[in-house]
This record gives structure tokens, C-alpha cells and sequence, in this order.
């Protein structure tokens, strides 16, 4: 659910990167903070995590301001994969605005991608979020390692649902990660322009609302 | 209500006394002392920025870059306070979740639970009246065979005796015509006199008890009634005409019974069952007076029919021992008996009752522990 307080003027989005352990959810916000430079960007808050694994979650605030004054914050949060987790991954999904579904390419994981899905599925429900109507991006990653389910058989697997096309990525390397973001915000801004009215009282387009949050980091180059 | 994720102001992150401390260790690191607090001071003061979002404001110092690098240590300090609290916080949401599923799922259960009691329940019930249709079926099965075997040997025994008894009947009544030829030829001495007089007096008496044996006959008829339809026609006053005296033959006509009869119209009924419901009331009676503390004087039983209000009503009344209150709801129950086992099946109240119902009419039992017991049987004109 947005925040929005009207006395500061500040509109808080929560968006939720989701998926099954060891699939880069984690690698996926390391690299947005080091690729990104949106007008606005907080520290990458590592929370714990024990031989690579979160135990809590990862976090990363990032910003712009509206004309209008607006205050308008993203806030990046990974969950736990480890299935042991999910109270914590009910708490971190509890109100998201949007999701990012990270699933692993390789054979092997394809069942812990369908589980996780359906945890994903099921938690929604129980934070009351609807699945249908939330802004959802799927994205393959580790492409970059050989022997992945092809694109094509995973597109076409994934043709009849709402997160067709799926988005491909190597996050390791930065490919496709804000690929992956551009089209979150896309469909986020459709959301959220409908309720606050971001185009007509805040002078935010979509584009300059994607554009603005996903500026490429100069520094970071080579991405 | 406060989220995990909501951002922390510097009392959520600092307790007072730990921004004092803060704050006397940078003052003792500036040249000038620093003061951090969470509201602006005034115009030279600088923003401590912590995720996007201003913590407080921090003063004081000797110039603009000291406050600067004392407000960006701060700013570093409190990622690792903010990351504590967070931790902190989201354990908290979650393990308040966790327990808000385990009361949920606890109600569930206890809904669950709720649910197969009901339908343990309903089983239950369902069962009871399986039993009690069981029962039911039982005892009718029992008293129709009872009632057919009574029925058969009645009417065998009927047909036996039926045949020899009239001819001893009739040819007692010969004999005593030919005592009367016998003693007008025979010398009249005062021996022979004695001798016909006594003759005369035998047989007087066999022809007497002949005749009781004959009536006794046509009373195991009417009782068996194994030559009559189901339902016919029956005449309640000699029905219980018939039980009384079969009554009376098994308690070696010892009984006080009265009879007041008036006069009720024939009613279309189940004679057998009647009959037996009749035998049974008297025999219940008959025992309640055996039972009947000794001191209590004589026991009675009174039988009456009358009319009232288009009904038929029998009342078989005894002054015998009365049925204890503990056990007067029992008394209609199928096999129940306060008698000791083998003394009676126990059947008799309930066959009556039942039989009462059948034809149309009520069974009401009054009765009083030492006083006596009076049932009312009523059955409508038809
Ligand atoms: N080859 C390859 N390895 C990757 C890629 N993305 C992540 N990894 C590796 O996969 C491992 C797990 O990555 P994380 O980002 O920690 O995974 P996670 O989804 O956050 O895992 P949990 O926190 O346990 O849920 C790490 O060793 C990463 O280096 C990728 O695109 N290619
Ligand atoms: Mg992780």
C-alpha cells in the first residue's frame, strides 16, 4: 500500500524483490545500488546474513521530488529465500506496492521457483495483497551460467500469464537488472498514478518517473 | 499503528540518555561543543541525513566543516542504530504475525472441533434413535410372539378340554338322573339315604366345577381370540370379564376385585391386545397388593368402565404397595420391571401404553409409594 502522509507531502512505495534462495535477489540490489544514480539514493542496507544467505532482508531507499514539492521515496527490500523464513518474508511483503520475482534458470531449480511462487502466491493472499492487480515483474537470472532452461521453452511456459514477457538476467554481471526495474516502474506508475495522481498534480510523466528513479550511474561504468 | 519499515525519528533510535553521551563525546572531539537534537536550533544548524531522511539536526562546533564531519559520523553511526531497530522491529512484526496465525489456526480448530462434536452429536442421536426404533421393534416382536404362543396353547388347550368337558358335563347330569332312579329302587335304610344324599352332593359339586371349567375354556378363548380378525368389534366389559377371571385363576381366586361396569358401546379394536392389556394391568395390580406391607389390611382391586366426554374410560385401580417416585418415569420404559427378574418382563406398561395409543386413546398412571396405583386407560367411541 503507498504511504502517503499529505502533511510533509511524502508519498513512501514499498517494492518487494521475491524468489527462492540463492537466486539473486540480494545480487539484484547491490547492483542497483552501484548502477543506479536516480536523484535520490540512501545507503544499501545489508541487514544480516550468514554464508551469503539474508536472514532479515536487504534495503534500499531511493527518491526523487515531485515539482510540486512532492516527496516521493522507493524503498528496495529483498526478502529471505531460505524456506525456514517466512514469517519474515510475510512481514518484508506485508504492504508492497510492487514485485520483483527473481527465479533461478538453472534445471535444478525449477521446483524451488514453482514452490516459491506459490509461497509468494499464498503469502499474498495472507497479507491481503492481490496478485492480479499488483505490479509484478518476473525475471530469470543467472543466464551466464551454461547449461540454463532456454528462453524460448521459459516464455512459452510463461506465454498465458500477466508477467509474460519474462525479463532475462545475469545479475552477477548487472545484465538485465534494470531492465527488470524499468519495467517494475512502469507498471507501478500505472497504479499509483491512478491514485495520486502523479501526471496532473505532481507534473511527474510516466517516463519522467522511470527515467528519474533508473538513471544510469556514470561511475558505474561498463553496465 | 507503526510498521517495521517506518522511518525512525532519533527518540526511536537514541534513548535520551545515550544522546547525551553522543553528545558529550563529540563535543570532546570538536574544538567547540556539538549539540544534536531532532529539532532545527537555528539557521547555521546542519541536517544528520540518514536514508533519505533528516534524523535531526546537529549545532554548535567551532565552524560550518566541523558540525559537517560531526554530522556525517553521525549520520554513519546511525545506519548501524537504524539496522539494529529495524531487525528489532521486524522480529517483532513477525513473531506478532506468527502468534496472530497460531490464534487463528487455534480458532480454526477449535471451530473444527466444534464442528465433529456436533456431528458426534447428531451421530449420537442419530444412533439413539436407530436404538430405540430397535427397541420398539423388539418388543413388538416379542409381545406378538408372546401373544401367538399364549394365543396357540389357549386355543389348544381350549379345543382339548373343550370336547372332554362337555361330555363329563352331560353325563354328570345323567349320572345324577340315574342317582335319582337308583335311589327309588333302593330299600330306604338310613345308610343308603346317607349314601344318595352324599352321591347327589359329588356330583352336584362336579357338575359345579365342571361348569367353572367350561367358563374358564370360553374365557381362553376370548383371551387367545385366535379365531377373530385383527380388528373387530369388542365389547371392552366382558374383555375384561375374561382377564379378570383368568386373573383370578392364577392367583387362586384370593382376589378382592370389584366390578362396576357400565354399560359402553362396543368399539372397533385389537381384542387380543386388549385382552392382554387388560391381563397385564390386573396382574400388575393383583401384584402390588402381594407386595403391599402386610399391616395394610386387605388389598383391593376395583375395575370400572364409564363414559365421560365421548370417551371410553377403564380404570383399574389396586390399594397395593404404589410405585416409588424414582420410578414412575420408568414404569412406560420397554423391559423395565421393579419386580425381581423372572417375576415379569416388565413389558406390561409399555404394551399397554402402546395399545392405548393404537386404538386412538391415552394411558395416565397414578400412583403413590404405599397408597396404591390407579390407571386410566382411555379409548374414544368409534
Ligand atoms: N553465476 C551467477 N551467479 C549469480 C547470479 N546472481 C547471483 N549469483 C550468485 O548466487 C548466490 C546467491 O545470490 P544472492 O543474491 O545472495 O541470492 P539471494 O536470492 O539473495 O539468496 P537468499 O538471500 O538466500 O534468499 C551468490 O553466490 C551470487 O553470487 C548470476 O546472475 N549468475
Ligand atoms: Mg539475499
Amino acid at each position: 500500500m503507498p504511504d502517503f502522509s499529505p502533511d510533509d507531502n511524502k508519498l513512501a512505495l514499498k517494492v518487494v524483490f521475491y524468489g527462492p534462495a540463492l537466486s539473486g535477489k540480494t545480487t539484484n540490489l547491490m547492483q542497483l545500488h552501484s548502477l543506479l544514480n536516480p536523484e535520490r539514493k540512501g545507503e544499501l542496507m545489508v541487514l544480516e546474513t550468514r554464508d551469503d544467505r539474508t536472514l532479515f532482508f536487504d534495503m534500499l531507499p531511493i527518491g526523487l521530488r515531485g515539482s510540486s514539492g512532492l516527496d516521493l521515496r522507493l524503498k528496495l527490500y529483498t526478502v529471505p529465500g531460505q524456506v525456514q523464513h517466512d514469517s519474515t518474508r510475510k512481514a518484508v511483503l506485508s504492504r508492497a506496492d510492487g514485485v520483483v520475482f527473481v527465479a533461478d534458470s538453472q534445471p535444478s531449480q525449477q521446483d524451488n521457483n514453482a514452490t516459491a511462487f506459490g509461497n509468494l502466491e499464498e503469502n499474498l493472499e495472507k497479507v491481503g495483497l492481490d496478485i492480479d492487480t499488483l505490479p509484478m515483474v518476473v525475471q530469470f537470472n543467472k543466464r551466464d551460467i551454461p547449461g540454463v532452461v532456454p528462453e524460448e521453452e521459459l516464455q512459452t511456459r510463461w506465454a498465458g500469464t500477466p508477467w509474460s514477457p519474462l525479463v532475462m538476467a545475469a545479475a552477477l554481471k548487472g545484465d538485465g537488472v534494470i531492465e527488470t526495474f524499468r519495467i517494475l516502474l512502469d507498471r507501478l506508475y500505472t497504479v499509483i498514478d491512478d491514485e495520486f495522481r502523479l501526471a496532473t498534480d505532481h507534473d511527474i510523466s510516466r517516463q519522467q518517473f522511470v527515467e528519474r528513479l533508473s538513471r544510469n550511474n556514470p561511475e558505474a561504468s561498463g553496465a | 499503528m507503526r510498521n517495521f519499515e517506518d522511518d525512525p525519528t532519533l527518540n526511536d533510535l537514541l534513548s535520551n540518555d545515550q544522546l547525551d553521551r553522543l553528545n558529550r563525546c563529540l563535543s570532546d572531539l570538536c574544538a567547540k561543543p556539538i549539540a544534536l537534537g531532532a529539532s532545527r536550533p537555528g539557521a547555521d544548524a546542519v541536517p544528520v541525513e540518514f536514508n533519505l531522511e533528516t534524523v535531526g539536526w546537529l549545532s554548535g562546533g567551532e565552524h560550518e566543516q566541523e558540525r559537517q564531519a560531526a554530522a556525517d559520523m553521525v549520520g554513519f553511526l546511525m545506519m548501524f542504530v537504524a539496522k539494529y531497530r529495524l531487525a528489532a522491529n521486524l522480529h517483532h512484526d513477525a513473531t506478532e504475525a506468527g502468534y496472530a496465525e497460531l490464534q487463528r489456526q487455534n480458532e480454526a480448530l477449535k471451530a473444527s472441533e466444534a464442528r465433529y462434536r456436533a456431528l458426534s452429536d447428531q451421530l449420537q442421536q442419530q444412533v439413539d434413535e436407530q436404538v430405540s426404533v430397535i427397541k420398539q421393534t423388539q418388543q413388538e416382536l416379542y409381545e406378538s410372539a408372546r401373544l401367538r404362543s399364549v394365543g396357540q396353547l389357549a386355543a389348544g388347550v381350549a379345543h382339548e378340554i373343550n370336547n372332554p368337558i362337555g361330555f363329563i358335563s352331560s353325563n354328570l347330569r345323567v349320572a345324577r338322573e340315574y342317582v335319582k332312579d337308583l335311589a327309588e329302587v333302593l330299600p330306604e335304610t338310613p345308610a343308603n339315604q346317607d349314601l344318595m344324599a352324599d352321591f347327589n352332593d359329588l356330583l352336584a359339586e362336579s357338575i359345579d366345577g365342571a361348569k367353572r371349567i367350561a367358563s374358564i375354556v370360553s374365557d381362553l378363548k376370548t383371551f387367545s381370540s385366535i379365531d377373530q380378525a385383527d380388528y373387530t368389534r369388542c365389547n371392552i366389559n366382558s374383555l375384561l370379564t375374561s382377564a379378570i377371571h383368568l386373573v383370578q385363576t392364577e392367583y387362586s381366586h384370593g382376589l378382592e376385585i370389584v366390578e362396576r361396569l357400565e354399560n359402553v358401546p362396543e368399539v372397533s379394536g385389537h381384542p387380543s391386545k386388549l385382552s392382554q392389556t387388560f391381563f397385564n394391568l390386573l396382574d400388575n395390580a393383583a401384584q402390588a397388593i402381594r407386595d403391599a406391607e402386610p399391616d395394610k389390611g386387605p388389598g383391593r382391586i376395583l375395575v370400572k368402565t364409564l363414559i365421560q366426554q365421548g370417551d371410553i374410560h377403564i380404570v383399574i385401580q389396586d390399594n397395593g404397595s404404589g410405585i416409588p417416585e424414582d420410578q414412575r418415569p420408568k414404569v412406560f420404559d420397554a423391559f423395565f420391571t421393579s419386580r425381581p427378574i423372572g417375576s415379569g418382563t416388565g413389558l406390561g406398561l409399555t404394551v399397554a401404553l402402546d395399545t392405548a395409543r393404537a386404538h386412538g386413546g391415552r394411558l395416565q398412571l397414578d400412583s403413590r409409594e404405599g397408597t396404591g396405583t390407579r390407571v386410566l386407560m382411555t379409548l374414544p367411541i368409534n
